[in-house]
């Protein structure tokens, strides 16, 4: 065939059926998934509004204050470049957005422009120039430009397009105060790059009025330790600092897991992952926010009792395959089940057979899991606030706290236990302020009645006469040790002061407070997996999540290399059940790589083949070349993964590139 | 006298400064004169020849008298074409009326290729003539005037007489004690005693001593004209220390230690703070002793070396210098997930996180890919990688996650 240049290609006529079989009957719809997707559209808008407003609020004070530097900035015949340098942290990703939000409040507020610089459209002075001219004076509105035609259009010496004095014509039709250059990234840029930057922008400071900013994200010594004397000294700065991501992701938490207006709750394994994930490897608010909204697609994509979520909604827009759906819930049956034991089996029977009343059970128990949520995120939140407050010494934050009651961990653990304690010792004082700290979450005042407790309160600090806070009769204060010798052995125990009648007061006052609150969180902390229907209220999947955000390409690749048949499926890879045992029928790469693993960081070529051979020699006149055109591409394969590489350190060897299991 | 000065400090390169030698050539011949030049000539200046034909051009109609053309800073010049000085030294020679004045900050007679230039050398200055400059604007001491009704016969002019007797004081102490040593050149020397000034005359202000107390100042702020804070360029003017005052002692390598804690600003996550720990141990063990340092099957509280002591090193015949005062050593990208992997206790997941934050760092220039044949491909595993930070910080962030970076590193670290 191969004198020939062109092959036709005939297929065989048959009447026989494809291999893939058609899908015949209509069983799914775009019509619910659509809904569904109106569904997730408008709850993660909602969402999407919360982590906007706190990630709004989070930067809002370090963009105060560099608003104000910018905006206060010596114009001219200053002797140094005013500069702020932003310590960013070492999210990254998340630079963009905060530079990008500054610029539009400096170009909004200030009389000032803006323009943001990155390493990797500034390779060298020149670039950095003819972009940072483009950018200034491509802000003018149209008339603008034809002025700046016909300016140059009179033949003198042209200007270069890294001039400056483009600016210089632009400014000096007086535009703007000063013209902000944010330098985004500054490690990324060349240090000579910098310091030539810093040179020019010195000389010209006299005309051109420049603030200078520069996000770093490692620290702002190692910035200063890139540049020379002459440049420092031509800079006068201030630092900024942008709050820590931990803190920021925390704020985040709060306002979109642990809301109590939140529609679909996300489960605590999940949101452990996430956090964890945070915490160990990336900081980045961008990739929190993905995760949360990614765990909501999957949820209204790939849960077809989703639709429920949706609020206003009526009977007629669902199909029946929705009710069948739910009919298959785990949490269905084990709710029949309960039901059946109870006798009440008409009800069952409804259940099953009339959609019209199963909906409307589902519209009621899914508002009352939703409320039942609501005031688990609430009391989450309270218990965190009262740690906060009392400062009690380990420090758990909100995330932590949530994720153990959302579990159903909570109720009987030391964490609740030793936080109830703490309430019983707090004097007066600090309770006072307790309680108006509390005040402002709803979700504890629907339920204790604050008022009265601070009524109580004050009507019992106004007819004591000292000014010494009072003391409930649990307060360490309160209590003496005392050491007896009897028959030669120590005895201590404990003596309990007298307690004067307002500590008596405050002591029953503070136990009744605290009994209210111990019922408070025993009724919220429920194990929310235990409500009925929480598979359409919580979404707890591990699986889309761990391989969108966190996939394991190398560990992929060595698996597929080390045990082939947990791709191929073991027909083509011989049945052999021992788990890592070479066998003949797996794949030449496969094999050649096991051999590779057992070898040191040099491999004699001539021992791999002969041991190749002997593996999977083949009998007959050509099986040796055979054999040798597979081991051939296999090596070349492994080559082209980047396994091996030729080397020059022993001859007829090769050099091991990577090791299993990094 | 009709003058053009071309700065070029401002010229990206070698066609820049003709193009902005011709353009101020025109506009300084345009200055004052009612007939305008035609431009259009002079519209590209591509080379130096080109320049000179165009100030041929420009100077050959003109009557009048000398034309001078002043090119500062020429030493600097990027890019400039090799040919740039002796063609400009020869300028004169060919055009009429030109005059060229050079101003440089080294002698540049040997390339000019061209003897008998006349120079104008300008000394620096010596203690005198910097003290006399700097004498005659003296910072005041009051940034605030004392109360009027306090202090009735206190008048600026008297306050001004204080403020001149005192700087001039101070500015001869900041000379022998700090600037003598370390800039004698005027910039630096006003900025380290504009440094000083503030913090030196606090007891004045506070009340503690008066104008003309200088020795009692001198010696109460000694510490001032030991420390080198002050003659330090910094992007962040930072007041200088004043809690010293109180002993009287300089600060000690702990408090500087607690300084240094401060400035990491933002924690790295768990994990990046060991890749970092693992690609600093890669950069300055030498790769054969990570058997003994990072083998899993041996003990590994055996493995740790004690850290030296001060005067046991001393012993030894062989001075070497430590290790972590050389240059970082390339290391492959497999051998710092190795040592990652063995420094930590529990098991990590090979997850594409670590690759991402790698590649965060590489970004942050904390690591840094080292140049050789491969690596312009980041997928070669065969590419080799260096740290570009220094023992102190990863000491403090071995610390942060409660490892002693000192005992894994070969040779022990001094201190």
């Amino acid at each position: 065939m191969e004198h020939q240049r062109c092959y036709i290609y005939e297929p065989q006529d048959t009447d026989e059926r494809p291999a893939k079989r058609q899908r015949t009957s209509k069983t799914d719809s775009k019509g619910p998934q659509s809904e569904r997707l109106a569904t997730f559209r408008q709850l993660w808008h909602q969402q999407e509004k919360r982590i906007q407003a706190s990630l709004d609020e989070v930067d809002k004070a370090t963009q105060d204050q560099l608003v104000q530097f910018v905006s206060e900035a010596p114009t001219t015949s200053a002797a140094c470049i005013p500069t702020g340098l932003v310590i960013a942290g070492p999210s990254i990703a998340s630079h963009g957005p905060f530079f990008e939000h500054l610029g539009r409040r400096i170009t909004d507020e200030t009389d000032c422009t803006h323009v943001v610089l990155t390493g990797s459209e500034s390779p060298n002075l020149k670039t950095l120039l003819k972009n940072l001219i483009t950018k200034i004076t491509s802000r003018t509105e149209e008339d603008d430009d034809l002025e700046i035609a016909t300016t140059t259009r009179s033949g003198g010496p042209k200007l270069l397009n890294f001039d400056l004095a483009h600016v210089h014509r632009w400014q000096s039709k007086g535009r703007v105060k000063s013209i902000v250059v944010t330098i985004r990234d500054s490690e990324a840029f060349d240090s000579n790059v910098l310091v030539e930057m810093i040179d020019l922008f010195h000389s010209w400071l006299d005309r051109l009025p420049f603030v200078l900013l520069f996000g770093i994200s490692t620290s702002a010594e190692s910035f200063e330790d890139r540049l020379s004397g002459k440049s420092l000294r031509q800079l006068d700065g201030q630092k900024f600092d942008v709050t820590q991501s931990d803190e920021i992701v925390e704020k985040l938490f709060r306002a979109t897991t642990a809301s109590t207006e939140v529609q679909l709750q996300m489960g605590p394994n999940l949101m452990r992952r996430i956090l964890d994930r945070q915490k160990d490897h990336v900081q980045n608010i961008q990739d929190y926010s993905d995760g949360i909204k990614y765990a909501s697609m999957s949820h209204f994509f790939a849960n077809h009792t989703s639709i429920f979520l949706q609020p206003d909604l009526s009977f007629r827009a669902l199909d029946a395959h929705a009710f069948e759906a739910v009919r298959n819930l785990p949490s269905f049956r084990r709710r029949a089940e309960e039901m059946l034991d109870e006798g009440s089996t008409q009800e069952v029977r409804n259940m099953l057979d009339s959609d019209q009343f199963l909906f409307d059970l589902i519209i009621e128990e899914i508002r009352q899991g939703q409320q039942a949520l609501h005031a688990l995120n609430g009391a989450a939140v309270v218990l965190a606030d009262i740690r906060r407050f009392l400062q009690m010494s380990p420090s758990v934050p909100l995330s932590s706290i949530w994720i153990r009651a959302a579990s159903g961990e909570l109720i009987g653990s030391p964490l609740l236990r030793e936080t109830m304690l703490s309430i019983r010792k707090i004097p007066s004082n600090k309770l006072a302020q307790l309680l108006l700290a509390l005040r402002g979450d709803s979700a504890i005042t629907n339920y204790v009645d604050l008022t009265t407790y601070e009524d109580q309160l004050v009507e019992l600090i106004n007819s004591t006469d000292t000014t010494e806070p009072l003391r409930s009769q649990h307060d360490v204060r309160n209590e003496s040790m005392r050491t007896t010798v009897v028959a030669q052995k120590v005895l201590l125990s404990k003596h309990k002061a007298a307690l004067s009648e307002q500590d008596k007061a405050y002591s029953e006052l503070i136990g009744n407070f605290h009994d209210n609150l111990e019922r408070y969180f025993a009724e919220a902390f429920i194990d929310p997996r235990a409500l009925f229907l929480s598979e359409i209220l919580i979404y707890d999947l591990k699986s889309p999540h761990a391989d969108a955000f966190q996939p394991r390409p190398r560990f992929a690749i060595e698996r597929a290399l080390a045990s082939p048949q947990d791709y191929l499926g073991s027909e083509s890879c011989g049945v052999d059940s021992d788990e890592g045992a070479l066998s003949i029928s797996q794949p030449a790469t496969a094999l050649v790589y096991q051999l590779y693993l057992e070898s040191g960081p040099l491999i004699n070529i001539s021992d791999l083949w002969t041991a190749f051979s002997s593996m999977c020699g083949q009998e007959g006149n050509d099986g040796e070349s055979k054999t040798m055109a597979l081991f051939q591409r296999a090596l070349a394969e492994l080559k082209l993964l980047g396994l091996l590489k030729p080397t020059k350190k022993k001859t007829d060897h090769v050099a091991k590139m990577m090791w299993k299991g990094l | 006298m009709p003058h053009a000065i071309v700065n070029s400090c401002e010229c990206i390169n070698g066609r820049h400064l003709l193009e902005q030698t011709v353009a101020a050539c025109l506009d300084a011949l345009d200055d004052g004169v009612v007939e305008k030049i035609d431009r259009r000539p002079y519209a590209r200046t591509e080379n130096l020849s080109a320049l000179a034909v165009a100030l041929q051009r420009m100077l050959q109609d003109w009557g009048r008298a000398k034309f001078v053309l002043v090119f500062d800073g020429i030493d600097g010049q990027r890019e400039a074409p090799p040919t740039l000085l002796p063609a400009l030294a020869r300028f004169g020679e060919t055009i009429p009326n030109l005059c060229i004045i050079l101003i440089t900050t080294l002698p540049v007679a040997l390339m000019l290729r061209k003897p008998g230039t006349p120079h104008l050398h300008f000394s620096p200055y010596d203690r005198n003539s910097l003290l006399a400059i700097l004498g005659l604007n003296p910072p005041k001491i009051f940034l605030t005037p004392p109360n009027e009704e306090q202090f009735p016969d206190y008048t600026p002019d008297l306050a001004a007489e204080d403020d001149a007797w005192l700087w001039n004081r101070f500015l001869a102490a900041v000379w022998d004690s700090l600037s003598k040593h370390t800039g004698r050149d005027l910039t630096s020397f006003r900025n380290t005693a504009l440094r000083t000034w503030r913090p030196f005359v606090q007891p004045v202000v506070d009340g503690t001593f008066g104008t003309r107390d200088f020795s009692r100042l001198m010696v109460n702020r000694r510490h001032l004209f030991q420390l080198e804070d002050s003659v330090l360029d910094k992007i962040i003017a930072q007041p200088i220390a004043n809690g010293t005052a109180v002993n009287g002692a300089p600060p000690t390598p702990s408090t500087k230690l607690i300084a240094m804690k401060k400035t990491i600003a933002h924690d790295l996550p768990y994990y990046t703070t060991h890749l970092l720990i693992a690609a600093y141990l890669a950069s300055y063990n030498p790769s054969r002793t990570d058997t003994t340092y990072f083998m899993k099957h041996t003990d590994k509280r055996k493995n740790k070396r004690k850290v030296f002591q001060n005067g046991l090193s001393s012993k030894s015949k062989h001075r070497r210098i430590p290790r972590h005062l050389l240059t970082p050593s390339p290391f492959p990208l497999d051998r710092l997930l190795a040592i990652f992997r063995s420094l930590l206790e529990d098991h990590v997941p090979q997850v594409a996180d670590l690759y991402t934050q790698i590649a965060t760092l590489t970004s942050m220039r904390l690591l840094v890919r080292v140049g050789g044949v491969g690596s312009t491909d980041p997928l070669d595993a065969g590419s080799k990688w260096r740290v570009n930070f220094g023992w102190e910080w990863v000491r403090t962030l071995g610390r942060g996650v409660g490892i002693e970076v000192g005992e894994y590193l070969v040779g022990g670290v001094d201190g």
